[in-house]
């Protein structure tokens, strides 16, 4: 009598069968397995867009699988083309899976103190293979993501889709979109550089004009009356934490709505007051498998295909400005660029009314729109005053983002701005640009571009020239000097002098250029 | 849906030849990249000299006599430095613990009237760590001129005049001075190092004196008071006096052997004297 036994099975096949055969056999089973009801043939025949066998073997997986038991089985022919979703929420989650993939290869090398950070994000841009294009890619992905929600917002209102009876989607869409505002702000003071500091600084001075309890909320924000260490830990949490933690939870319930209500379909498509989106006659199927799931991959392609060649052969980096210095305002510092209406509507007056009661009323009104605007037509042709709101908001929106600027209503004087728009504080600007081996040392008169020892020197005073001309009236008589010293090897010192009234008054700033730091691109 | 698998297929291939050559360009870039943030660091560790060394080390690191030792010297990057103070440590270590701790006590064999601060935020001074890093490399990047045996040009004005005027305040008799060069000597030569005391500007204005009067009319009043224990008799030999003798008298409240003693020695007949025509305009 054997003590134990030991039986395996596949040797019994491989004897009975024959190696290969077994081997396919397995493998067969196995991807059966873990697609939860396809194997291999059905899989490419899947992929090959063949129309599927009696009974359909791909309605399985979303039945016994647990991904694709999220997805529903078919939608209707009339929401799968461009239009009417022009794939914005599907975008959106592409753009939150990017964020997140890229982000947490971010993570294995930072640490959000002040002390630090910034030689970490140094240290990913010049010392982590594929780091600079993972922060590039973190970093232009968020862009998108802002810009597709803004969007998917959007259409949603114009194609009338809130209405009964997804008024909750429409709701929970909402705290999606400040999330996402959130979401990005928050990563905006992680590199702990100038642009990062003083553009968080921006616009969490909002959170000090909240009435009654302003100091009490500002404190909370920063950590304290300046952002420093207690403030970076802070926006770091909520960045890497908090704020993706209740995104993924409201991406579910949101998804789960759309799934439940169906996408809506084209307005014109449907009688008037009716939702008929779950209803789909046989006919009018289109079935996730073969028809989505391939347009997916294609689009997942073809997006990351986009955003890696924008960081790469395109050029797009995420900027790094030199170390946060809370003691040194840039000047033209903004917020960043979809809280640029916000800085716009606080040059309207009032700080209070226009930096948190004007926007709270706002963002409000977003949440109970579809509770306000019960009209039961999702037609153009009866939502005319509705998407007139919508097109003069789009428009208002643009113009506050426009008086965000700094072109608009900023006070500084004609000197400073004169030499900024040479040595601007917020971005390398023409003259860090400028190759290092053109700019001989010599005292140069700004009148006298065209006798310019070197091209990039004769451009560099044409713009100096040129600025100077624009504020003839603030500097009457005025004359631009620049003079350009070795200071040490692979060193210019370059000094920038304005002198106005016949050279009564006059405004000087230096700058140090080092051969090596790369500015020019 | 062909359409569709081609152009997939071609962006698949497109990205992974371009990440490609990027994964083979990427030590280079890396590279560039270090060089770049380092420039990047000398060009912020020289603002911030600019900003707060120069008073004291010259504008160009070469020092100023009786006030602070030369940084952009040679003895600085051959050695001879580190061994007249004793460093075990690499010149590196020795140039950010000195700028991060200042000098609280003389190092060995100078006398220097002051000590220098403390400069890293970590020990009580002004600086973030970073930039004490970044001053670091500025200072380090003069080395660069001696390893390929430039000599750096130093600014003519600073250089020690061959013919020192002595601490004698009627001999030798001094020629006539000049004020507006008089002024630019009080930055070059490091006066403004120690005496701005005011919000706006040196303690020799009138500006930042209790009774509105300048050095010049101070001067004129201080020879005749009851305390003074001088030798002058005229606004000028005053100033002389408390430039090349500058224990002769001291003012109440000021404690002694403070001001740098060497300046009968490095100053020639002409700096005084345009030192001296300066001053005494100040009413």
């Amino acid at each position: 009598m054997a003590l134990f036994q030991i039986h395996i099975p596949i040797i019994d096949d491989i004897k009975a069968q024959g190696l290969v055969p077994t081997l396919l056999a397995k493998t067969d089973e196995a991807v059966t397995r873990l697609t939860a009801g396809l194997n291999v043939g059905e899989i490419r025949s899947v992929l090959r867009g063949d129309p599927p066998k009696r009974p359909n073997p791909r309605t399985k997986p979303h039945a016994d699988g647990f991904w694709m038991h999220m997805r529903p089985t078919y939608f209707h022919k009339k929401v799968m083309p461009l239009y009417p979703t022009f794939r914005l929420g599907w975008l959106a989650v592409y753009f939150l899976t990017i964020e997140t993939i890229t982000g947490l290869v971010l993570m294995l090398w930072y640490t959000p103190s002040p002390l630090v950070a910034f030689e970490n994000m140094q240290d990913i841009m010049s010392n982590v293979p594929f780091g600079m294009m993972m922060r590039d890619l973190h970093r232009l992905g968020a862009e998108f993501m802002v810009m597709v929600v803004l969007l998917h917002m959007l259409r949603t209102f114009i194609t009338g889709s809130y209405k009964k009876p997804r008024q909750f989607t429409w709701f929970t869409g909402g705290v999606l979109l400040l999330l996402t505002l959130f979401l990005s702000f928050s990563g905006y003071l992680l590199p702990w550089d100038q642009l990062s500091l003083w553009a968080v600084t921006i616009g969490a001075s909002m959170a000090e004009a909240t009435p009654v309890i302003g100091r009490e909320v500002n404190l909370l924000v920063r950590g304290g009356p300046d952002f420093g260490t207690n403030g970076l830990l802070r926006f770091y949490l909520l960045h890497v934490f908090a704020l993706p933690l209740i995104a993924f939870i409201f991406v579910g319930v949101h998804y789960y709505k759309v799934i439940i209500h169906a996408h809506s379909l084209p307005p014109g498509d449907e009688q008037v007051g009716e939702d008929t989106a779950r209803k789909v006659p046989m006919d009018t199927r289109s079935y996730f498998l073969p028809d989505v799931a391939t347009k997916e991959v294609y689009w997942i392609v073809m997006w990351t295909a986009l955003l890696i060649l924008m960081v790469t052969v395109g050029g797009w980096h995420a900027p790094l400005e030199p170390h946060a210095d809370s003691q040194v305002t840039p000047l033209h510092t903004t917020a960043p660029w979809y809280f640029l209406w916000l800085q716009g509507m606080l040059k309207l007056g009032d700080k209070v009314f226009w930096g948190v009661i004007a926007p709270g009323i706002l963002v409000n009104l977003v949440f109970v729109l579809p509770y306000l605007e019960v009209g039961p037509s999702r037609r153009y042709i009866h939502r005319r005053v509705g998407l007139t709101i919508a097109a003069v908001s789009v428009v208002a929106f643009s113009a506050l983002t426009y008086m965000g600027t700094p072109f608009y209503a900023v006070s500084s004087s004609a000197d400073q701005e004169v030499v900024a728009a040479l040595v601007p504080q917020t971005h390398p600007g023409p003259l860090r640009s400028t190759p290092f081996e053109q700019l001989p040392s010599g005292e140069y008169s700004a009148t006298q571009w065209k006798n310019a020892p070197s091209g990039g020197l004769r451009e560099l005073l044409e713009l100096f020239q040129h600025e100077l001309h624009k504020y003839d009236k603030e500097l009457p008589d005025s004359e631009g000097i620049m003079i350009i010293e070795d200071w040490q090897i692979g060193l210019k010192k370059v000094t920038l002098r304005v002198l106005w009234n016949d050279g009564d008054n006059s405004f000087a700033q230096n700058v140090f250029i080092h051969q090596n730091s790369g500015y020019e691109e | 849906m062909t359409w569709r698998t081609a152009v997939g297929m071609l962006a698949v291939v497109l990205t992974s030849i371009v990440t490609a050559f990027w994964l083979i360009n990427e030590p280079a870039r890396m590279a560039e990249a270090a060089e770049g943030f380092e420039g990047r660091s000398i060009e912020a560790g020289a603002d911030i000299f600019e900003n707060n060394c120069t008073r004291c080390h010259g504008p160009q690191g070469q020092g100023l006599p009786g006030l602070a030792p030369g940084l952009n010297i040679p003895e600085m990057f051959d050695g001879a430095r580190l061994a007249e103070v004793g460093w075990a440590g690499s010149l590196h270590d020795f140039a950010y613990a000195t700028i991060s701790g200042g000098r609280p006590m003389p190092s060995a064999g100078t006398t220097y009237p002051q000590r220098m601060p403390t400069w890293s935020q970590e020990f009580g001074g002004p600086l973030r760590i970073d930039q004490v890093r970044d001053l670091t490399n500025f200072v380090l990047n003069w080395g660069l001129a001696y390893e390929q045996g430039v000599n750096p040009t130093v600014p003519e004005v600073a250089t020690i005049p061959v013919e020192s005027v002595g601490t004698d305040i009627n001999t030798p008799e001094l020629p006539s001075g000049d004020a507006a060069a008089g002024e630019e000597l009080t930055t070059t030569l490091g006066c403004v190092a120690c005496h701005i005391h005011t919000d706006v500007g040196p303690a020799w204005l009138a500006e930042g004196d209790p009774n509105g009067e300048g050095i010049g009319s101070r001067a004129a009043t201080r020879i005749s008071a009851s305390e003074y224990t001088g030798t002058a008799i005229t606004a000028e030999q005053y100033l002389r006096e408390s430039i090349v003798l500058p224990d002769a008298f001291v003012v109440d409240s000021y404690p002694p052997s403070t001001m740098v003693m060497t300046y009968g020695e490095t100053l020639s007949k002409q700096y005084l004297a345009n030192l001296i025509a300066y001053l005494v305009t100040l009413k």
